[in-house]
């Protein structure tokens, strides 16, 4: 088995165990929302209930904390749940596999991404987002997805302790630009024609398989009719730069 | 069956905690008759012995799924509306459904409670209109006997 055939294989297994795993979280995701939604109507209800009696007697002070209290903690419970469903939207676009190609919104799907990477390393590092407007682009949204995961993991990994990650957008021209710059340890001269060679890796064992970067470059390039490449400079940093071409033409080469 | 008394809305889903949510959204902004099921079998057999307005069901279930319980649904009181609330959420059993069952809605969860509220009331009233239109045939059909009948008796009085 090559090594896509094996990535290819891997990936379509993780995606039938998070297409389990979303299907399984979204009925107690329902519930608890549901839920929420109905003791938000009911303590609207039950304070203009209070209200209304206060006028005529008198209603401890306590009571009408309490009211508060509840309501505020509604209010948390159903940002908590956003923030989960958010999280199952960006696993459920990840997980369909064998996509075709369509018109997606790339500042999306790189909250997507973000949504998914950022627990891994939110408390270190700071990201910074600077979007520009972009065209809808004829991709294929899940492969697409893979190439920022990729880039914006390997980012949070080159830095050591605390950082910055920036990711900026723009169009040009007849092309659209993601640049994701680090401010990590950058990559070393004599390493820089190798990175998107299959099996090359500077990480540890268990941390980089040496696959990512050469198929990210493939899935830009040959499957998209874009470039993948980057600066990068020892010590201060790198920017990796994906351009996507808005339109597709016809015939990919590869297809 | 009469289209009389309060909506029944029928809902079954073999997770307990779906039934008690939406009995609680629905109490709180209506006033239907509802009755929950976490087994589709007891489901069916009250479809079998009650008028029933909309059944809300769960696709995947153990015993009997949601498609073969609107199924039965639909042997049993065809004007009654079906809808289907899934987590399952994969196109083929949402086409198959809309196509063997008759679906009137395919709903996915997590589902959004004003959305699922409008859905079940116009399925109430699809359900009441297709009711009342069937009482109104029956009418015709009474009256149109009753008519052929008297053409009968004034034919056979007068040639």
């Amino acid at each position: 088995m090559t090594d896509r055939e094996l990535e290819t294989l891997k990936m379509a297994e993780l995606g039938r165990l998070s297409a389990g795993i979303v299907h399984e979280i979204n009925t107690p995701v329902g519930s608890i929302l549901s839920n929420n939604h109905v003791v938000e109507r009911s303590l609207v209800l039950l304070r203009k209930r209070l209200e209304e009696l206060s006028r005529t007697a008198e209603v401890p002070p306590k009571v009408m904390q309490l009211v508060d209290t509840l309501q505020s903690l509604a209010g948390v419970d159903k940002i908590a749940c956003e923030r989960i469903l958010a999280m199952v939207r960006s696993v459920k676009t990840f997980a369909r596999a064998d996509e075709e190609a369509r018109q997606a919104d790339i500042n999306a799907l790189l909250d997507e991404t973000l949504q998914l990477a950022l627990p891994t390393f939110r408390t270190r590092i700071e990201v910074e987002r600077a979007y520009g407007e972009l065209p809808p682009v004829g991709c294929y949204p899940n492969l697409v997805n893979q190439v920022f995961l990729n880039i914006v993991t390997n980012a949070a990994q080159a830095i050591e302790g605390e950082g910055r990650i920036t990711l900026r957008t723009c169009r040009d021209g007849d092309s659209v630009e993601v640049a994701v710059t680090d401010t990590g340890h950058g990559i070393r001269p004599e390493d820089r024609l190798k990175i998107f060679e299959r099996g090359f890796t500077t990480k540890p064992v268990g941390e980089g398989t040496g696959l990512g970067l050469a198929f990210s470059k493939d899935i830009v390039e040959t499957r998209h009719g874009g470039s993948l490449r980057f600066e990068s400079e020892p010590g201060a940093g790198t920017t990796f730069i994906v351009r996507l071409p808005v339109e597709q033409s016809k015939k990919r080469p590869g297809e | 069956m009469a289209s009389s008394g309060q909506p029944v809305v029928l809902i079954v889903d073999d997770e307990e905690m779906v039934i008690t949510s939406l009995r609680a959204y629905l109490q709180l902004e209506t006033e239907f008759d509802i009755h929950g099921f976490t087994l589709p079998e007891e489901a069916a057999r009250y479809v079998e012995t009650h008028p029933v307005d909309v059944v809300v069901t769960d696709y995947l279930m153990p015993r009997m799924n949601g498609l073969e319980l609107l199924a039965r649904s639909k042997g049993l009181q065809p004007e009654a509306a079906r809808v289907l609330l899934t987590g399952h959420a994969d196109k083929q059993s949402a086409i198959k459904a809309i196509n063997e069952v008759g679906l009137y809605q395919y709903l996915e969860k997590p589902w959004d409670n004003a959305q699922l509220l409008l859905i079940v009331e116009s399925a109430i009233e699809r359900t009441r209109l297709l009711r009342d239109l069937r009482e109104k045939i029956s009418q015709l059909d009474v009256a149109h006997g009753s008519l052929k009948d008297v053409q009968a008796r004034l034919l056979k009085a007068f040639l």
